[in-house]
């Protein structure tokens, strides 16, 4: 079961993370962050990630902090 | 028993607990961490002196886990390079490159720039190029495409009067004392994967003391462009990239010096 951890301090919306996930793994949430808006949650009831690493990619502000497969 | 493999960590050149100041989705948080990956890969972290310039990225010292100087506007090939031969005079070798805003590295400082590219000082230098001046408030820069809107050309930038953008990119491959020299994006994982890999060889070029190596990253101000961050993206991919095509200028090992 592949996952990510997100630090939810960093994360500032900007969203490109949810855009970029093949398998819209994560989703607003309904904490707000620092620029009042929904931070992230990575959901993955199925298995699905793959552990592509590709949020951690786009993120602008290090908040995917790992991306781990297994 | 199931095995584990961490896939992606926060690069070690990036100091623990950092927050970046950038406004949410600036591509110059993706540009700093390739830096850092790279200074990871290529175990340069003791070994290097960051020029930070004035700008969004004024606070490089605070993110990057390397020496670091911070230079007046503009002025930060010409620091690069002071730092560069005072510590070759010394007889040790440091790895020193800049990290610049467009309106640092080719407006103001365009003077420091070219020269340091003519010379072939041994630095490399890295230049954000968001289109506009990002910190003081989205002002008109060299670097502002034909008709942009910015605070400083209302009604868009026009030939008449101000005249056209600069290609950095392309001007610095022109001089003779440039090693490398090359434009990226970061508007998709593709461009991300590239500009990390030519952020490499620029690093590698200077490490095999070729001379000036160059990386022009063109990036997203969301914030000033007044779009959305997957907006902004789209328009560098759309729009941009026209003005400011993704390609390597001058490679000095496929096509030497005449
Ligand atoms: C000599 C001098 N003139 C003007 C300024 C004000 N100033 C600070 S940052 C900046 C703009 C920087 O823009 P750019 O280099 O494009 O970087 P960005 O903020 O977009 O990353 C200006 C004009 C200054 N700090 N020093
Ligand atoms: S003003 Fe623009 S370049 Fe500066 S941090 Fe904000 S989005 Fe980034």
């Amino acid at each position: 079961m592949s996952y990510i951890t997100i630090d939810k301090t960093k994360c500032k919306s900007c969203y490109l993370c949810a855009d970029v996930c093949p398998k819209a793994l994560i989703k607003k949430d309904g904490d707000t962050g620092k620029t009042g808006q929904a931070t992230v949650r990575f959901e993955d009831k199925n298995n699905e990630c793959l552990a592509c690493a590709q949020c951690a990619m786009v993120c602008p502000d290090l908040a995917i902090v790992s991306v781990i497969k297994e | 028993m199931q095995t584990s493999e961490i896939k992606y960590t926060v690069p070690k050149s990036i100091k623990k607990d950092t927050v970046f100041t950038f406004c949410p989705g600036c591509d110059h948080g993706v540009a700093l961490r390739l830096v850092a990956e790279v200074l990871d890969e290529l175990n340069l972290r003791e070994k290097s002196v960051a020029i930070a310039s004035s700008g969004c990225s004024v606070l490089l010292y605070d993110f990057l886990d390397v020496d670091c100087i911070e230079s007046p506007h503009g002025r930060a090939c010409a620091v690069a390079t002071g730092v560069k031969r005072a510590h070759k005079a010394n007889g040790s070798d440091k790895f020193v490159f800049t990290y610049q805003g467009d309106g640092d590295f080719a407006s103001i400082g365009l003077g420091e720039s070219l020269h340091s590219a003519l010379r072939g000082e041994n630095i490399t230098a890295i230049c954000i190029n968001n289109t506009n001046y990002g910190m003081t408030g989205g002002q008109m820069g060299p670097t502002s495409a034909m008709g942009q809107i910015t605070t400083t050309s209302p009604t868009g930038r026009n030939k008449e009067y101000h005249g056209f953008p600069i290609k950095t990119a392309e001007h610095i491959a022109l001089c003779d004392g440039v090693s490398y020299s090359a434009r990226v994006a970061l508007y998709d994982i593709k461009n991300i994967i590239n500009a990390k890999k030519t952020i490499k060889k620029a690093f590698e070029y200077q490490l095999e003391g070729l001379g000036f190596s160059f990386i022009e990253i063109l990036s997203s101000c969301p914030t000033n462009w007044k779009l959305s961050p997957s907006e902004a993206h789209k328009k560098i991919e759309n729009e941009l990239t026209k003005t400011y095509p993704i390609k390597v200028f001058k490679d000095i090992k496929e096509t030497p010096n005449v």
